[in-house]
C-alpha cells in the first residue's frame, strides 16, 4: 500500500514537472487564499486526454498516424458512386461498425512510458512506466488513440477544441470543493465533492488567463449526475481520492451534450500551497460504449477527417484494448485512462435553500409522468 | 431539413400541455388570442399577412400560403442558394451531390431518381403578374425564362407544397443549423410591432421577447396593470427596462412612471423587467422563480397532454407518457438545391443509414415511433397525428395494414430512443452526419441552459 502511494505521489509530481506546484509546503490556513472554514473551492480550466507525446511522435507511433474517412472513402470507392452505396454506407458504418469488416490497418500507440496511475496494483506487460519511473501505469486508451492525429496535442482539432471548450463553454463547468481541511499540505481527512457551476470564468486583462478568486455558483438542478462526494486525503500538498465512478461532464459543441463514464475514478491533484492552482489528473476506467457514442453524436465524419479518426477503426481498437469493468460473461466494458487536469482556486456558492424549495415544487408538477 | 428546435423560454408548465378542451380544429392554423402584431408594411394587392403557429405573422398569397425565401449561404465547399434580385431554384432536376459538405466527394448519385423533383417542384417561385409592379420592399426578379417572380427584400419568394391551409409554416426553419446545416429556407415574416430596443424570435414555446441585447425580458404576476410593485430591493434582481425619453407607446406596449422621471416599458400592460441573476443571453432562469415569467408576444400551440417534460443534463426535453425523451429527424441532401429529406415523402436511405444501418428492423427496434394514444387527435397545424407505414417510412393510406398512428411535429413524425432508460437521457441526440445538423436524430430540447 504504502508503495502504490509513493507511485500515485511519483505520477502527479510528473504531470507537474518544472512548475511552482511541485514544491509542497507546510501551507498554514491563514496563508491561503480561497481557504475558509475549512473549505476551499476549484474550478476546471483545462482537460486532456494523458496520451505520452515526443516531439516527432516516432517513438511511441513508430509506424505512423492513422488514416481517416476521406482516406479510407478513397480506397473503398475509387470510382464514386451513389450516395447509399458510398457516404450512407459510411455512417452506417460509424454507427453499426460491426455489419462489415474493417480491413484498414490500425496502428496502436507503442512504447513503454505512458501517462495515468497504476488502476489495478499489478505491473503487466501491458503497463506502461511513467516518465518518471513509476510502473505499473494503466492507460490502454493512449495505445487506442495515441497515434491518431485528431487527439495529440496542440494540433489535434479533438484535443484543441475540447480545450478551449472547457473553458469557454458553461455546459462543461466542473467544480472541486474540498472540506473538512485542516491543514493544504498534510490532513488524513477531508471530503472532495464534484459539483457542476454554471458562471462563466474571470480572465486576466488578456483575456487568455483564468485567475482565481472568483466565485461561481453551483448548478443542482440539471447536474445532479455529475455531483459526486468522495473521501480522501493530502500528502504533502496531493489530494488523493478513493476510487468511485465520476460521470465526467465534457461536451464538443453547443447543445450537444455529453459525458465520460469513469468507473473507479480516483482524482489526484498537486494543491498550489497558496491555495490559487491545482493540477493532476483523474484515472479510472472510461465505459467504451460511452467514449464512442460521444463521438458518433459530438464528432461527425467531416470533423473525425481533420485528424485521421476513422470510428469503425477506433471502435475495433477500444473493444481490442479495453481492460477493465467486465460484464457478466467477462467481456470487459471499460478502458484504462487518464485525463490531465488543471484548476484554479474559485468561492463556491451552494443554492439558497428557498431557491431549491420553489424548484422542488415546480418539477413535483410532472413527477406523475416520470418512470 | 430545418426546424431547429431553438432555446425556448420557461413557459409556465400548466399552460404548455394541450387540454381536452383546447382540442382545435387542424383544417386552420391555431392562433392564440394575444397574437403578435407586425408593422404595416406596403404590399402588393397579391400579398397579405397570415398569422402562423410558430413564426407570427408572416407574408402569404392571396391563397394563404407563406412565403418563403433562400438566403445564399456559405457551405464547407462552397455556397449556394439565392443572391439577391436573382433565383437559383430552377426546373432542372439535379441529379447528384455537389459536394458543399465536407468530409464527401462530389458527384454522388442522388437516391430516387425516378421520383426526385426539381428545387421550382420543391419551392414554387412566387410569379407576378406581367403587369406588376414593385411596391414597398417588394420588388420584382427575372427568373430565366424570363418570367417576373416576387421578391421581398431582394430575396425572391417561394411558396411550398407542404403548406396546406393558410397560417402554415411546414417547411419553415425557426433557426437555422449554423454552417454545418443546410442552406435552408426562411419564413418572409412581417415585421414585428416592436418599439426600438427589443427582438422578436421564434422558440418553440412561442415568439419571445428579448432586449435588443438578446437579455430575456420578464413580467411578475405581482404587478398590476402598467403599475410595477418590485421595490428598489426587487429591482437590484429584477431590473427594470426603462423607457427612453423618446420613446412613445403603440399598440400593445405603453410606458409608465414608475418613480418621477423614471419610464418603464410595459408589454400588454405588464411591466417588464430583466434579470441580473441571469447566466447568459435568452436565459430561462428568471422563469422558475415564482411568481415571474418570460414574456412572448405569440405562444407557440400547446403540446400533447399524453407528453410529458424531463430535466436532462442539458435541461428540459420533451418526453413521452412514459419519461422517454422524444426525437425529431432533421436531414437535407448535398445538392446543390439543399432539398429536404427527412418528409414522410422523402427517399428513405438517409434515415435508415442513420437508425439502423439501412435495416428497416433495426431503426424499428433502436428508433420506434412515438405512438398516439387510441382516442389521440390532431390538436394544431403544429402537432398532428399522422399515419405512416413503419417499413417505409411514408404516409400509410387510410385502411393500410401494419400503419401506426403517431405524433408528429410539423408534419415530421416523432420518435424515441431505446438507449435511454432514464427519464431525461439523451443517448440518441446528435446522432447523424455534421452531428445531426445535416442528416440525423435531435432530441426535443425545450429550454437548453447551456448552449451559450
Amino acid at each position: 500500500m504504502k508503495n502504490a502511494k509513493s507511485m500515485l505521489l511519483a505520477g502527479a509530481a510528473i504531470l507537474l514537472g518544472g512548475s511552482a506546484l511541485s514544491a509542497p509546503a507546510a501551507a498554514q490556513t491563514a496563508d491561503v487564499l480561497g481557504l475558509k472554514n475549512g473549505t476551499i473551492g476549484y474550478v476546471l480550466t483545462s482537460a486532456a486526454w494523458g496520451l505520452h507525446q515526443t516531439p516527432d511522435g516516432k517513438a511511441e507511433c513508430p509506424d505512423g498516424y492513422n488514416e481517416g474517412p476521406r482516406e479510407q472513402f478513397k480506397v473503398l470507392y475509387p470510382n464514386g458512386g451513389t450516395v447509399e452505396g458510398t457516404q450512407l454506407e459510411r455512417e452506417s458504418a460509424s454507427r453499426y461498425p460491426l455489419d462489415k469488416e474493417d480491413n484498414f490497418v490500425y496502428r496502436e500507440a507503442k512504447g513503454q512510458v505512458g501517462l495515468g496511475m497504476n488502476l489495478d496494483g499489478k505491473v503487466d506487460a501491458n503497463d506502461f512506466t511513467s516518465p518518471d519511473g513509476v510502473k505499473g501505469v494503466d492507460n490502454q486508451l493512449f495505445r487506442a488513440i495515441g497515434c491518431t492525429r485528431l487527439f495529440r496535442a496542440p494540433d489535434g482539432t479533438f484535443a484543441n477544441f475540447t480545450e478551449m471548450w472547457v473553458r469557454e463553454m458553461g455546459f462543461n463547468r466542473i467544480l472541486v470543493e474540498i472540506t473538512n481541511v485542516d491543514n493544504l499540505a498534510n490532513d488524513d481527512d477531508v471530503t472532495v465533492s464534484l459539483y457542476r457551476g454554471k458562471d462563466k470564468l474571470i480572465t486576466d486583462a488578456t483575456g487568455k488567463n483564468i485567475i482565481a478568486g472568483g466565485s461561481n455558483r453551483i448548478e443542482d438542478r440539471f447536474s445532479k449526475r455529475f455531483t459526486k462526494t468522495m473521501k480522501g486525503k493530502i500528502v504533502d500538498g496531493v489530494l488523493q481520492t478513493e476510487p468511485t465512478d465520476v460521470d465526467w461532464v465534457w461536451s464538443v459543441f453547443f447543445d450537444h451534450p455529453g459525458y465520460y463514464g469513469i468507473k473507479q475514478a480516483r482524482i489526484q491533484l498537486n494543491l498550489a500551497p497558496h491555495g490559487d492552482r491545482a493540477e493532476g489528473m483523474i484515472a479510472g476506467y472510461t465505459d467504451i460504449d460511452n467514449f464512442y457514442q460521444q463521438l458518433v453524436r459530438a464528432w461527425s465524419t467531416h470533423h473525425s477527417s481533420y485528424g485521421g479518426m476513422s470510428q469503425p477503426s477506433l471502435f475495433r481498437a477500444l473493444h481490442r484494448l479495453a481492460d477493465g469493468v467486465p460484464d457478466e460473461k467477462g467481456v470487459n466494458t471499460a478502458i484504462s485512462s487518464s485525463l490531465n487536469l488543471k484548476f484554479v482556486q474559485v468561492f463556491i456558492e451552494h443554492p439558497a435553500p428557498k431557491v431549491a424549495a420553489a424548484e422542488s415544487v415546480q418539477r413535483a408538477t410532472i413527477e406523475p409522468a416520470r418512470r | 431539413m430545418r426546424q431547429k428546435l431553438l432555446v425556448a423560454t420557461a413557459l409556465a408548465l400548466g399552460t404548455l400541455f394541450a387540454g381536452a378542451a383546447s382540442a382545435a380544429d387542424t383544417a386552420r392554423a391555431v392562433i392564440p388570442a394575444e397574437r403578435e402584431e407586425f408593422a404595416r408594411v406596403p404590399m402588393p394587392a397579391n400579398i397579405h399577412v397570415e398569422y402562423s403557429e410558430l413564426d407570427g405573422p408572416v407574408f402569404a398569397t392571396p391563397e394563404g400560403k407563406t412565403l418563403y425565401y433562400w438566403p445564399h449561404t456559405t457551405m464547407r465547399n462552397g455556397v449556394t442558394g439565392d443572391t439577391k434580385n436573382a433565383s437559383a431554384c430552377t426546373n432542372e432536376k439535379t441529379t447528384h451531390t455537389a459536394g458543399l459538405m465536407s468530409p464527401y466527394p462530389p458527384g454522388l448519385e442522388l437516391p430516387e431518381l425516378d421520383k426526385r423533383k426539381s428545387c421550382a417542384e420543391v419551392w414554387t417561385p412566387y410569379i407576378a403578374a406581367a403587369d406588376a409592379k414593385p411596391t414597398g420592399a417588394f420588388s420584382l426578379v427575372t427568373r430565366k425564362d424570363g418570367t417576373k417572380q416576387w421578391a421581398y427584400d431582394e430575396h425572391a419568394l417561394y411558396t411550398s407544397y407542404l403548406d396546406k391551409v393558410p397560417g402554415d409554416v411546414m417547411a419553415a426553419t425557426t433557426s437555422n443549423m449554423g454552417s454545418d446545416g443546410p442552406a435552408a429556407r426562411e419564413v418572409a415574416t412581417a415585421p414585428s410591432a416592436i418599439p426600438p430596443g427589443f427582438l422578436v424570435t421564434s422558440t418553440v414555446l412561442g415568439r419571445q421577447l428579448l432586449t435588443d441585447k438578446n437579455l430575456s425580458v420578464y413580467m411578475s404576476d405581482r404587478d398590476g396593470a402598467n403599475k410595477s410593485n418590485c421595490d428598489a430591493n426587487c429591482a437590484r434582481t429584477w431590473q427594470p427596462v426603462i423607457a427612453p425619453a423618446s420613446a412613445q407607446p403603440q399598440g400593445d406596449w405603453s410606458i409608465f412612471e414608475r418613480s418621477p422621471g423614471v419610464r418603464q416599458w410595459a408589454f400588454r400592460k405588464k411591466p417588464l423587467y430583466t434579470s441580473a441573476l441571469d447566466s447568459g443571453i435568452r436565459s430561462l432562469e428568471g422563469g422558475d422563480v415564482p411568481g415571474w415569467q418570460n414574456v412572448y408576444t405569440q405562444k407557440a400551440p400547446q403540446v400533447p397532454t399524453e407528453f410529458s417534460i424531463q430535466d436532462s443534463i442539458t435541461g428540459t426535453v420533451l418526453a413521452d407518457a412514459k419519461g422517454r425523451t422524444i426525437y425529431y429527424y432533421n436531414c437535407a441532401d448535398d445538392s446543390v438545391d439543399q432539398l429536404a429529406c427527412d418528409q414522410m415523402d422523402s427517399p428513405a436511405a438517409y434515415r435508415l443509414a442513420i437508425c439502423g444501418g439501412g435495416q428497416v428492423e433495426r431503426c424499428l427496434r433502436d428508433w420506434p415511433y412515438v405512438e398516439a394514444s387510441a382516442n389521440a387527435k390532431s390538436i394544431s397545424r403544429t402537432w398532428q397525428v399522422v399515419s405512416v407505414n413503419p417499413k417505409t417510412g411514408h404516409e400509410a393510406k387510410a385502411g393500410e395494414p401494419g400503419a401506426l398512428r403517431v405524433w408528429a411535429y410539423k408534419g415530421i413524425p416523432l420518435y424515441t430512443n431505446a438507449h435511454d432508460k432514464e427519464p431525461g437521457d439523451l443517448y440518441g441526440h446528435g446522432n447523424g452526419e455534421f452531428i445531426s445538423n445535416r442528416n440525423g436524430f435531435r432530441a426535443f430540447i425545450l429550454r437548453d441552459e447551456f448552449a451559450r
